[in-house]
């Protein structure tokens, strides 16, 4: 018999030291499997997350918050194109569209890999923001799992902040 | 089978794209893609034509992908046609409900060619 998600997210997840190489394995695989390209973790780590396009997927069960993935706005379209088959996006919203698609399968292939939240934690759908002034402000004191990797030479950041 | 008619419903663009392109790399021979941003716009196009096989998500905006499985229950032209769920979850209980109200199958996402295949040529052999 299914349980239901209030169910099963009674327990919460707590993050451990393992989730930030599950966070870089489950990046790896997307973007090898989706875009064709083998990305690595950033060594050293640029000292912030910064660029033009930051996707955003919220987390709600056994562990609620938010993913956001953010990179530089030629990153993106560097992306987009790969997952178009070489096709370069048309439009910025294509490119949104691609990093949204990219975020939401990173929150998906991570969860999956966390013992115990797969099943009990959902995804929304993503949000993408283009724009490089601006600050994210959270209710909660959220703990953070981040991941800095680097895609053909150029810094990409992931970061989990888990307000519960 | 051959020349194959495929519906694709999912609210991405690039992501229709990239089932399209995979269904070509795994030597489907598909003759014609309708493309549908989610469950209404899927329902829409089955009631204009039957489909060979239709490749869902389940999370989508408007009618997700278990709904649209549902309102395909309801459509003479959609009683024989594969369905595959495609889903970023990997919920074991969100595939059970899909397989459940009628998909043949599923793929995770992100996924190869090949897995694209090994769930859909079965469904398809013999279909015809």
């Amino acid at each position: 018999m299914n349980r239901s998600l209030a169910e099963r997210s009674a327990s919460r997840a707590r993050p451990d030291a393992s989730w930030q190489v599950m966070m870089q394995a489950a990046i790896r695989e997307v973007f090898q499997l989706m875009v064709g390209t083998d990305i690595q973790p950033a060594d050293p780590p640029p000292e912030s997350p910064s660029g033009g396009v930051s996707a955003m997927v919220g987390m709600a069960g056994a562990l609620c918050g938010v993913l956001r993935l953010r990179c530089s706005e030629q990153t993106a379209v560097s992306i987009a194109t790969k997952m178009l088959g070489g096709h370069e996006p048309g439009a910025l919203s294509d490119t949104c569209d691609a990093i949204g698609e990219i975020s939401n399968m990173v929150a998906g292939n991570f969860k999956a890999k966390i013992a115990g939240l797969c099943d009990a934690c959902m995804l929304s759908v993503p949000t993408v923001v283009v724009g490089v002034d601006y600050d994210v402000y959270s209710l909660a004191s959220p703990e953070r799992v981040e991941v800095s990797m680097t895609y053909e030479g150029q810094p990409l950041w992931v970061g989990l902040e888990i307000s519960s | 089978m051959k020349g194959i008619r495929v519906l694709i419903v999912d609210d991405s663009a690039v992501m229709r794209k990239i089932v399209e392109r995979c269904l070509r790399q795994a030597g489907i021979d598909v003759k014609e893609v309708i493309e549908a941003a989610n469950g209404v716009e899927g329902l829409a196009a089955v009631q204009q034509g039957p489909m060979d096989l239709i490749l869902s998500d389940i999370n989508m905006p408007a009618m997700d992908g278990l709904e649209f499985l549902q309102g395909l229950r309801g459509l003479d032209n959609a009683k024989n046609t594969p369905v595959v769920m495609i889903t970023t979850e990997g919920s074991e209980s969100r595939v059970v409900e899909a397989l459940s109200a009628g998909a043949r199958g599923y793929i995770r996402k992100p996924f190869t060619p090949d897995q694209v295949k090994e769930r859909v040529s079965p469904l398809l052999d013999g279909a015809r």
